[in-house]
């Protein structure tokens, strides 16, 4: 083989090889700007870290914050995430499988709900959506109920404040006027 | 030949099919796959040393016809087991019948270096087809049919092999110009058995992909994944204008590692954006398994021995990479599916839907989970029936696309790892590569 086939054969050897260099590189770079590097399901927050109510306009979404700010409480205090928490009481078998998994016990688990309650309600006053003549009542309740009756709260806060409405009786109307 | 190293890739799309059929769990359906090609890196230079022995034309009959036999008894399998057993034989079979190719070659195409050319390109594209074909009776017929359309295939093969075998001497007259040496390419076979791997890895994860993250059907998959063998086409016509083997073996192991980066940094769960990876994958398949396999082969002699070392390098890397890789995606799959759920319930518990109606979607989405079997579930049925009125209609199909979005992203993100691990499999080939003795076809 004389020189000049030879390094043309060198040359083209070379283009191939850089070119396959900065194929690889370009669609790397453009899909890591594109945000391939961070295309994963997003992070659960920490339950510790105070949660901002947005702006609650009805019954309805107070409700709504409420039960969220609940589940964060009692996560925090269990050492578990909002939402292992939440898929844990969503249902009876998955709660025991909770259990089991992180050994926590009926007890704890009640405690640390009725904690989560309570932070609920202490968020719902500093965010304005709830008076203290309404919050202190709730956490006489809070402190007492069994923690079926608590789980059912912190599932559905609503249920709480429709408690409240008919416990109230004709004042029931009032509690309106302690929302925002 | 084509066909036998087809074989290697053609039942991933399949995989999940059989899976359910026959009732097995991940890891041991992995083994139908496993199983062929190690067996194949096994038997490929004892097949070849027995080729040598017999006649390579009553080799190759002998071995399509064990192939066609095994590939019928993989057709009619109703346990894996037998599965497993009937591809062991197969690759047996292929074994013989591919070293044996390599030596009945020459005298039909004419000369040795024109029978290695072509003996590595059948071998490239075999590896790049498979998949698409096995997808497309998959889903138009059965995986069964994959195993019993081999039958006729292999033994229409074998028909003008059997004069060939009638007459062994006229297969032996351009042996002459081979230097005899027992010695194996180390570097080439190395290098070949890393971007195997690294090749395997990125048609098995990409189907996965598809198949189990994405919901496509085998047919859609396979349609998609076909973009890689027109891509290998695309490389093959490359391959003549650079001469020195050793460039086009490495820019092939660069194509594949940046089309496998690619796949690792995938932005979003969308078919179209595996196409430019697929297409640098292709690409440098073609170049590099067909300048490896020249490489491994020139200048030496007996071809089938030379060439069962390569089927063997190419076969155990298969292997490595399905055993090194398969833990690590399993175990991020897993993980995935953990995050995506605990994503999605975050998108659930912030939504602004009833409490009541979380509560059900959640224990609708438990269920489905439970029933799909970590497969990744369909949204839709989850919300039927949508809400009549409008505000609270598109309030939740909302939600249900935020929610379908935290699981496609999980399901991406679990192939990440072992994308990425492959493609740095695909760059050390590089070692090796350059290690090889430059060869100038």
């Amino acid at each position: 083989m004389n020189a000049a086939p030879a390094d043309d054969g060198r040359r083209r050897g070379q283009i191939l090889i850089c070119v396959a260099i900065l194929a690889g590189l370009a669609l790397a770079g453009v899909y890591l700007a594109a945000g391939g590097a961070t295309y994963a399901p997003e992070k659960t927050q920490d339950p510790c870290k105070h949660r901002a109510w947005s702006d609650p306009q009805s019954l309805g979404q107070i409700a709504n914050q409420f039960s969220i700010s609940a589940l964060d409480g009692a996560a925090c205090q269990l050492g578990v995430s909002r939402e292992t928490l939440a898929q844990a009481l969503a249902t009876e078998e998955n709660r025991e499988r909770f259990a089991k998994r992180y050994g926590i016990d009926d007890a704890k688990l009640a405690r640390a709900i009725r904690a989560g309650l309570l932070r609920a309600v202490t968020d719902a006053e500093d965010a304005g959506a709830l008076s203290p003549l309404v919050g202190g009542p709730i956490r006489g309740t809070i402190e007492e109920i069994p923690l079926e009756q608590a789980i059912e709260l912190i599932n559905d806060g609503s249920s709480l404040f429709n408690s409240l409405q008919t416990f109230l009786g004709p004042a029931g109307d009032l509690l309106e006027e302690f929302l925002p | 030949m084509g066909v036998v190293l087809a074989d290697s890739s053609v039942v991933v799309l399949a995989l999940p099919d059989i899976y359910r059929e026959l009732d097995t769990s991940v890891a041991g359906v992995t083994w139908v796959l496993i199983s062929f090609n190690l067996v194949m890196a096994l038997a490929a230079v004892p097949a070849a040393l027995v080729a040598r022995r017999v006649g390579p034309g009553r080799a190759a009959a002998v071995g399509l016809a064990i192939f066609a036999g095994a590939g019928l008894a993989c057709g009619l399998a109703d346990d894996l087991s037998t599965l497993i057993l009937a591809r062991c034989v197969q690759a047996i079979g292929g074994a013989a019948a591919v070293t044996a190719a390599l030596e009945l070659l020459p005298a039909t195409v004419g000369s040795e270096r024109r029978a290695t050319v072509v003996w590595a390109g059948a071998g490239a594209t075999g590896a790049a087809l498979g998949p698409a074909i096995g997808g497309i009776l998959t889903e138009l017929v059965s995986w069964q049919s994959i195993f019993l359309l081999q039958v006729p295939v292999a033994l229409a093969a074998a028909v003008p092999i059997l004069a060939v075998a009638r007459d062994e001497a006229s297969t032996r007259v351009i042996e002459s110009e081979l230097r005899r040496t027992g010695r194996p390419h180390l570097w080439a076979n190395l290098a070949l058995a890393m971007v195997s791997a690294a090749i395997a890895a990125a048609l098995f994860l990409l189907v996965l992909l598809l198949i189990e993250g994405w919901r496509l059907s085998p047919i859609g998959a396979a349609i998609v994944v076909s973009v890689m063998p027109l891509a290998a086409i695309l490389g093959s016509r490359l391959a003549p204008l650079v001469p020195s083997a050793r460039a086009r073996a490495a820019a092939g192991a660069i194509f594949v590692s940046g089309g496998l980066a690619g796949l690792a940094l995938l932005p979003k769960a969308e078919v179209a954006l595996t196409v430019p990876p697929q297409i640098l994958v292709g690409i440098g398949l073609s170049l590099v398994l067909s300048a490896l396999t020249e490489t491994a082969l020139h200048g030496r002699g007996p071809q089938a021995i030379h060439g069962g070392w390569t089927i063997s390098a190419r076969h155990a890397g298969v292997v490595l990479g399905l055993l090194a890789l398969t833990p690590i995606f399993t175990h991020d799959i897993a993980t995935q599916r953990e995050d995506a759920i605990d994503a999605g319930t975050a998108v659930v518990l912030d939504s602004t839907v009833s409490p009541l109606i979380k509560l059900d979607l959640a224990t609708k989405l438990g269920d489905r989970l439970e029933s799909e079997q970590g497969k990744v579930p369909t949204l839709g049925p989850i919300f039927d029936p949508l809400p009549g009125d409008e505000p609270a209609r598109s309030e939740t199909e909302q939600l249900r696309s935020e929610l379908q979005d935290q699981l496609d992203r999980g399901a991406t993100h679990a192939f990440s790892l072992s994308f990425a691990l492959a493609a740095l499999l695909g760059l050390l080939a590089l070692i090796p590569i350059a290690l090889s003795r430059r060869v100038e076809l």
